[in-house]
């Protein structure tokens, strides 16, 4: 009975590799030179150097940044706010409600809000790519909070209750951080559903409003340099950056709980 | 967070708001051109070009019918000029203030979806036409001025596993409707049957179709022979040579003719800077400008007076310029009607499906 579970071993290994391999052949070959990257040739760091000199490129990824921040941070709020609601309130419309925009197909809802949008004679730009990542962001921080809601225990706000707590006191002192976990782990998913997104952008972006996955796809047409490899690392490395600070701020994010 | 997220708001309103600036907006294809035409137009025009880039033409129709506006000057291929007239997406061009529309050659003027050239007038042009390795070709004894050398067998055999051919019906089938000797917009059911039958014979012979990567499989030396795009075999060799490969890519230009594909400049019907677009058209229009995007890219070249400006290596090129009795054999593609594209993709799918 106490043979090694070499079975499990290789498939945990299989499916590590598979999802980690392709992003470090991503981060290995920035570094590439040739312009070509089909095959090893040889190591620099120019498509660094490209790069900071690309404004276009780099007014994309800030472009993607800001919105990015901008979504997380409104539909953290916002999504917050719904994940409790829904906890509190069971109601059968509410989830409906918060929770369409997730299963919607994202080429339906990219179209429907370019035509909202059009209908409204709002101006397209960062503004109206922003709300739209907010209109789909909300959903995935209010089920993350639900779900942590769920998992607490209820008597711990009734007994701040009984001491006398306000509502507005008590959750800000025993239910916000008990679900903080949740928030920051919604917040950062918001985050890279933001960052990464592509059709929905595509759709609710105007003109000259470039974002770093719109600026990426249309160069792929021409070829692939290694100076998309380049963007792509050091956006793995902002990624990464916010996962190690998520976790320093709240520990119990990366522990099984 | 209270100040926090006025504050925000605000950069977010005013990033637009800022550039105060004239500014052209241009919805272009990557790297269709040359920056320092950018530059020289904005120092003409005292103003910015602010360029937002498409990869497709679906892309841009797409976007556009569902009422996106912001969009000054376009640049479409074909059969989407044709969809966007349709729609009413244009602003007629008023041609008195373009002077420089008399450089383009007649041949890819008046064309059938735009007689009089109202709305559109020809930027740049592609061909499909075949990319080889030219040491290897040589090697075989294959011949690279007849669509056979894709669709015959007899020659096939000797660089089976070697061959792509795009991942597009529409441009397959004209390739093979050409190589048949029919119009590449012929519509006999009974010729595209024929067509199907020689792509169905040659099919196991190709390694794929291959519509993004042939250009890096190319230059890598993995496929020696390519349907595909002439600007795309043109940068395939720029990036062999590069990359010290010891071969050259070149495109050869079946002697049956090939699809001819013109981008062409239109104005949107929305345009906030009308008067800006038209001074955009009528300087990509002057030879020297239109030159630098063939310099940069290896783009067929519809300016008659581009030439004196195009680096000598390239003017030979046929995809460049196609000399006068190919230039009859070059179709652009037509738009086919509902009931086509489905017996058209219905028959693709066998293709793809067979053995």
């Amino acid at each position: 009975m106490h043979r090694p579970p070499y079975l499990l071993w290789a498939a945990a290994l299989f499916a590590y590799a598979f999802l980690y391999l392709p992003l470090i052949i991503v981060i290995v070959y920035s570094f590439n030179d040739s312009k070509l990257n089909a095959e090893w040739v040889g190591f620099t760091l120019d498509w660094y150097r490209k790069l900071a000199d690309n404004n276009e490129m780099l007014q994309a990824a800030g472009n993607s940044l800001l919105i990015a921040f901008v979504a997380s941070v409104v539909s953290t709020v916002l999504g917050t706010m719904a994940g409790i609601a829904m906890y509190r309130y069971k109601t059968r419309l509410l989830p409906v409600l918060v929770l369409t925009p997730i299963a919607i197909p994202e080429i339906l809802m990219g179209v429907s809000l370019l035509i909202f949008f059009v209908l409204l004679n709002f101006t397209l730009g960062l503004l109206s790519v922003a709300l739209a990542h907010i209109a789909f962001c909300i959903g995935f921080v209010a089920i993350v909070v639900r779900a942590r809601l769920t998992g607490m225990d209820e008597s711990l706000v009734e007994a701040a209750r009984d001491c006398g707590a306000t509502p507005w006191q008590a959750f800000r002192l025993v239910t916000l951080p008990l679900i903080m976990p949740g928030v920051i782990a919604g917040a950062l998913m918001a985050f890279t559903l933001s960052i990464d997104d592509f059709v929905i952008t595509f759709f609710t972006a105007g003109a000259g409003t470039v974002t770093l996955p719109l600026q990426i796809y249309s160069m792929i047409k021409i070829a692939v340099t290694p100076e998309v490899n380049a963007v792509s690392t050091l956006l793995m490395l902002l990624t990464l950056l916010l996962i190690v600070i998520a976790s320093k701020v709240s520990p119990s994010l990366l522990r099984a709980s | 967070m209270n100040k926090l997220i006025p504050a925000l708001a605000a950069m977010l309103l005013a990033l637009p708001a800022a550039a105060a600036k004239d500014q052209l907006h241009l919805y272009n294809w990557n790297n269709y051109i040359a920056p320092e035409t950018v530059k020289r137009f904005e120092e003409a025009c005292k103003c910015e070009v602010v360029q937002t880039y498409y990869s497709d033409n679906e892309e841009l129709l797409a976007k556009l019918a569902a009422g996106a506006k912001g969009y000054d000057v376009l640049v479409p291929t074909g059969n989407a000029v044709q969809a966007l007239i349709r729609g009413n997406q244009l602003k007629p061009i008023d041609i008195a203030k373009v002077p420089n529309a008399k450089n383009v050659d007649p041949a890819v003027m008046n064309t059938k979806f735009d007689p009089g050239n109202k709305f559109s007038i020809p930027y740049a042009m592609s061909t499909t036409i075949i990319g080889y390795n030219e040491e290897k070709m040589k090697e075989l004894g294959l011949p690279t001025d007849t669509w056979a050398v894709i669709f015959d067998p007899k020659y096939l055999a000797k660089v089976k596993g070697r061959v792509t051919v795009l991942d597009s019906p529409n441009e397959l089938f004209a390739a093979a409707l050409k190589y048949l000797g029919y119009s590449a917009n012929d519509t006999d059911e009974k010729h595209w049957k024929e067509a199907a039958d020689v792509i169905k014979k040659a099919k196991p012979y190709w390694a794929a179709f291959n519509a993004s990567s042939y250009i890096k499989e190319l230059t890598v030396g993995n496929i020696w022979l390519v349907h595909g795009y002439s600007n795309d075999i043109f940068q395939a060799n720029l990036d062999a040579q590069a990359a010290g490969r010891k071969f050259k890519i070149v495109q050869g230009m079946p002697k049956e003719g090939a699809v001819l594909a013109v981008d062409s400049m239109v104005i949107h019907k929305d345009a906030p800077r009308p008067d800006l677009a038209l001074q955009f058209m009528n300087f990509m229009l002057d030879g020297r400008n239109s030159a630098e995007l063939t310099n940069l890219i290896g783009s067929g070249n519809p300016n008659t007076s581009a030439a004196q400006y195009i680096k000598p290596e390239l003017k030979a090129l046929p995809a460049v310029f196609p000399p006068k009795d190919l230039q009859a054999k070059l179709e652009q593609l037509t738009d086919l009607t509902a009931a086509q594209r489905r017996q058209r993709s219905r028959m693709w799918t066998e293709i793809k499906a067979g053995k």
